[in-house]
């Protein structure tokens, strides 16, 4: 449906595509999202892959804390951290002022760093998707077989040699899932480049066509371009991912695989992953600083405090219309995907229809298709019918947001399901019982801790969606959080610290979410975020 | 060709006492078998050997040697896996030549080497194929050849025929056996298939429990085992409760339930009144047919046939004298059924007087 929207709008001709790229604008917006997304991708895979070897292979202190610690930024989308962030690098901003008190900055002239706007976004989107790619490197680790690694030291391979031979060939197909999986969240980032005003990427560009997209079809050829290079992406390192996928062998009871460093190492190794974890999460306490502030200005802390910002929320209309939307549509769009979530998921773990393959990886496009791409079709497919999101983007708000993060839901449910076993339906079965009867008195029982996790999961997700939301609602009336987080950022009067108030609340929101439903989940949850 | 030598191995995983002081001797060239059922720690023993861990405890020299906390990379000592272990993304070539380059060798000497390895397990011509590609048989023996192309000081072997078939399996017991001979490496080979071990081994030594219950040669753990575990492990065994009625220089008088046997004087200590196990392989029962077999000699008793199983080459019999079982083998079936009715005798040699410990009997 909105590929088909995009499609036959893009069909006419190829001549769209060529004005593309004469459009020197255009031209370069497509050079900078590139351009951005291999540094944030490089980067972040080389933090991650060090942080991951280290997490799993070796005994640290304090282990399960930092693993906690490495997840927390994905509890706000990287948007609503720029806000804060921008705050803080300030040219007379907190950082700036800490270099000073050490003497680093020349206080009459301190860098003016938002100058810098690309290495802020990168830095911002680094630390940002980290989560994901180090739980990717942590699976892709998991999932060698760990006699490979002996078999070469017994053959005389050690240290690095035998990392460079054996561990990191084995990775490569995790590694190359995170790595696009980190590409395309890069490439189709709104949020954090609009914050930093940053025009030379193509999803803004895209974003400030939306208005005119009937009339003016370069809109349309980008997106289109935008899709198929995600879809490319995504279906290589899918095809990629599944070679060498040899099984693991249980290790012996007892043992770990963990190595026990000496204790200077064992240091130096925590000491540094608590660091790019404290990195990770800065912009999250500079969220909650921001909030909390009540002046702020040529300090390094907070000088006053104040719960103003949160209890003008409850009053202030946009705020308050903003947060009871948001609850719906994410309310409904979380039914949505556990309904078709549990279908999808039932069909091919249980090999029930035709070309199951198939269907797996038509459930797992929508990662790979970014928000852009699904609210521009919307928009186009729609405009000038009864489900104009001009109008009212109410039912495509909770579509968008049901497709968006369906994968995850997919993803929980198979997770759930492969630990039903079959025999206990063909029992049933056996027994009489009718196939529908056998599902919901036997199948369903057993997966419901896994469809509650997935439903939370989708319903913070839907709640901090930045893309569709910012792309599909044009009436103040029906702005969720984060369009209303993005709207009040850019008002003068203490519109940061309420967006910043509110993003404390999406924060919470998200981050009780994903206690709640690794409790549900238990060790699973990892599996969710793989591709 | 390097000694090895296990002291007093003592070893937790987890919390777990996995190894609870274990101490062999393997001689230079020696074919080694360690043999023992599923969690008796045969493997982490096997582990221990090549320094995939650290013993709690105890000590380990190859040669003179100390290797006890020598990591396994330099040991010298090449293991091959259960599940083979290889490297999915190399070639069979470079899979062979992995552990020569680590070694730095020239490049023409790691040529020959991988050749040589490869005709030894006859691979040659796959050497471009990758793991995926072939047969679990083949998978086995390019990880053999990978193992002995490094020219080891000691070859691990941890159930490397487990994951074959059955045919498969008896024809590479036999591949096995003489390649071992050809490179004289010393090598330990943990199974627990007694068939393998009984098959190929030089010497066995019977693991139960983390503890060695017996070393020696086939044929002497195969008759004359020294508990019943062993006796059990090893084969098919007749076992019956006695009580010792007398003890003599060459014989020792036992009451059965199904009344007395003459056996051989076991290597231990009886005394009078004392309780022991009766032990005698099947294939050792001696079948009569003939009613002249006289019921007054020794050893000899009125039998009642309860089953027949017709195996081809033999017929396992179920016989009862009285109350108690006796498993037979009868060899040169005929179409014709048995009869009834038979005389059963024990030749005193081959019934096996075993210490009697209750304890041991509740963990086989």
């Amino acid at each position: 449906m909105l590929k088909g929207a995009v499609v036959y709008e893009g069909q006419f001709t190829l001549d769209f595509f060529a004005l593309l790229l004469r459009d020197p604008q255009l031209a370069d917006a497509l050079k900078g999202s590139f351009g951005l997304a291999l540094t944030s991708t490089a980067l972040t895979l080389a933090l991650a892959i060090p942080i991951a070897y280290a997490m799993v292979r070796y005994r640290l202190p304090f282990k399960s804390v930092l693993s906690v610690l490495l997840l927390v930024p994905m509890i706000s989308p990287p948007f609503v951290s720029a806000i804060a962030v921008r705050k803080l690098l300030a040219r007379f901003g907190p950082i700036n002022q800490l270099l000073i008190s050490l003497g680093l900055v020349d206080p009459t002239n301190p860098p003016s760093w938002l100058d810098f706007p690309f290495w802020g976004i990168v830095i911002l989107q680094v630390l940002h998707f980290l989560p994901i790619a180090y739980l990717n490197c942590v699976a892709a680790l998991a999932r060698i077989d760990r006699s490979l690694e002996e078999a070469a030291q017994s053959l005389g391979a050690s240290g690095f040699r035998l990392f460079r031979t054996v561990t990191l060939p084995l990775m490569t197909p995790g590694l190359f899932a995170a790595g696009s999986l980190v590409f395309i969240l890069a490439f189709t980032d709104l949020g954090t480049p609009l914050v930093f005003n940053y025009t030379r990427v193509i999803a803004v560009q895209v974003f400030h066509r939306v208005e005119q997209a009937l009339e003016d079809p370069t809109g349309y050829a980008m997106v289109l371009l935008v899709m198929v290079l995600s879809v490319l992406i995504f279906w290589t390192s899918k095809r990629f991912a599944e070679r060498w996928q040899v099984q693991t062998i249980p290790r012996a009871a007892g043992e770990t695989g963990e190595r026990v460093l000496p204790l200077p190492l064992t240091i130096a190794i925590t000491a540094a992953i608590s660091l790019v974890a404290f990195l990770a999460i800065l912009p999250n306490i500079a969220v909650v600083l921001n909030a909390l502030a009540d002046r702020w200005f040529m300090t390094i802390l907070p000088d006053r405090w104040t719960l103003r910002y949160f209890q003008q929320l409850l009053v202030y209309p946009l705020a308050a219309t903003s947060i009871r939307n948001s609850l719906f549509y994410s309310f409904a769009s979380a039914l949505l995907d556990i309904v078709l979530g549990l279908a999808i998921a039932y069909i091919v773990v249980r090999r029930k229809a035709p070309l199951p393959q198939w269907l797996d990886s038509a459930a797992m496009l929508p990662l790979a298709i970014p928000g852009i791409v699904v609210a521009f079709g919307y928009v186009g497919a729609f405009a000038n019918t009864p489900l104009d999101p001009r109008q009212n983007p109410v039912l495509l708000l909770v579509i968008a947001y049901a497709i968006r993060r369906l994968p995850y839901m997919v993803r929980a449910c198979y997770a759930g399901l492969q630990q039903v076993s079959e025999a206990l339906e063909e029992a049933s079965l056996n027994l009489g019982a009718s196939p529908l009867r056998t599902f919901l008195k036997v199948t369903l029982p057993q997966i419901v801790p896994h469809l509650i996790a997935g439903g939370i999961m989708a319903f913070a997700f839907a709640m901090l969606e930045v893309s569709d939301s910012l792309i599909l609602a044009f009436d103040q009336r029906y702005f969720p959080i984060t369009k209303a987080i993005y709207a009040l950022s850019n008002r003068l009067e203490g519109g940061v610290q309420m967006a910043s108030a509110m993003g404390v609340l999406g924060m919470l929101v998200l981050g009780l979410s994903f206690v709640i439903a690794n409790r549900l989940m238990g060790r699973r949850m990892g599996e969710v975020f793989r591709m | 060709m390097v000694s090895v030598t296990a002291q007093n191995i003592v070893k937790h995983l987890g919390k777990t006492l996995v190894l609870k002081g274990v101490s062999l001797e393997i001689k230079p060239g020696e074919f080694f078998f360690v043999l023992g059922p599923s969690g008796c720690g045969k493997t982490t023993f096997l582990r221990v050997l090549a320094g995939f861990l650290f013993p709690d405890e105890g000590r380990v020299f190859f040669g003179d040697r100390d290797v006890t906390f020598v990591p396994p990379h330099k040991r010298n000592a090449a293991m091959v896996f259960q599940h083979y272990a290889l490297f999915p993304h190399m070639s069979v070539w470079e899979n062979v030549a992995y552990g020569l380059k680590v070694r730095k060798l020239p490049r023409n000497e790691i040529e020959r080497r991988v050749k040589e390895a490869l005709r030894l397990v006859r691979l040659e011509g796959f050497e471009k194929r990758l793991p995926l590609q072939l047969s679990g048989g083949q998978q086995q023996r390019v990880a053999l050849a990978r193992a002995i192309a490094v020219q080891p000081d000691l070859l691990l072997l941890d159930e490397p025929l487990s994951n074959l078939d059955a045919k498969l399996r008896a024809e590479m017991r036999s591949e096995l056996k003489a390649l071992q001979r050809q490179l004289g490496v010393t090598t330990v080979y943990v199974t627990h298939d007694q068939k393998e071990a009984l098959a190929m081994a030089d010497r066995i030594a019977v693991m139960h429990d983390g503890q060695i219950v017996q070393v020696g040669i086939p044929t002497e753990l195969y008759r004359k085992p020294r508990t019943r575990f062993v006796a059990e492990f090893l084969g098919d065994a007749n076992v019956w409760e006695g009580r010792v009625k007398s003890v003599h220089s060459d014989l020792v008088i036992v009451e059965t339930a199904f009344g007395q046997v003459n056996c051989q004087p076991p290597s231990f200590t009886l005394r009078e009144g004392e309780k022991v196990w009766v032990m005698i392989r099947p294939e050792m029962v001696f079948i009569a047919f003939d009613r002249a077999e006289s019921l007054s000699q020794p050893n000899t008793f009125l039998a009642r046939i309860e089953q027949t199983v017709y195996l081809g080459e033999t017929v396992e019999v179920v016989a009862k004298i009285g109350e108690t079982s006796v498993k037979a083998l009868h060899f040169r079936p005929t179409n014709g059924g048995l009869p009834n009715e038979v005389r059963i005798r024990f030749a005193p040699d081959d019934l096996t007087l075993l210490p009697y410990e209750v304890a041991e009997e509740a963990a086989l």
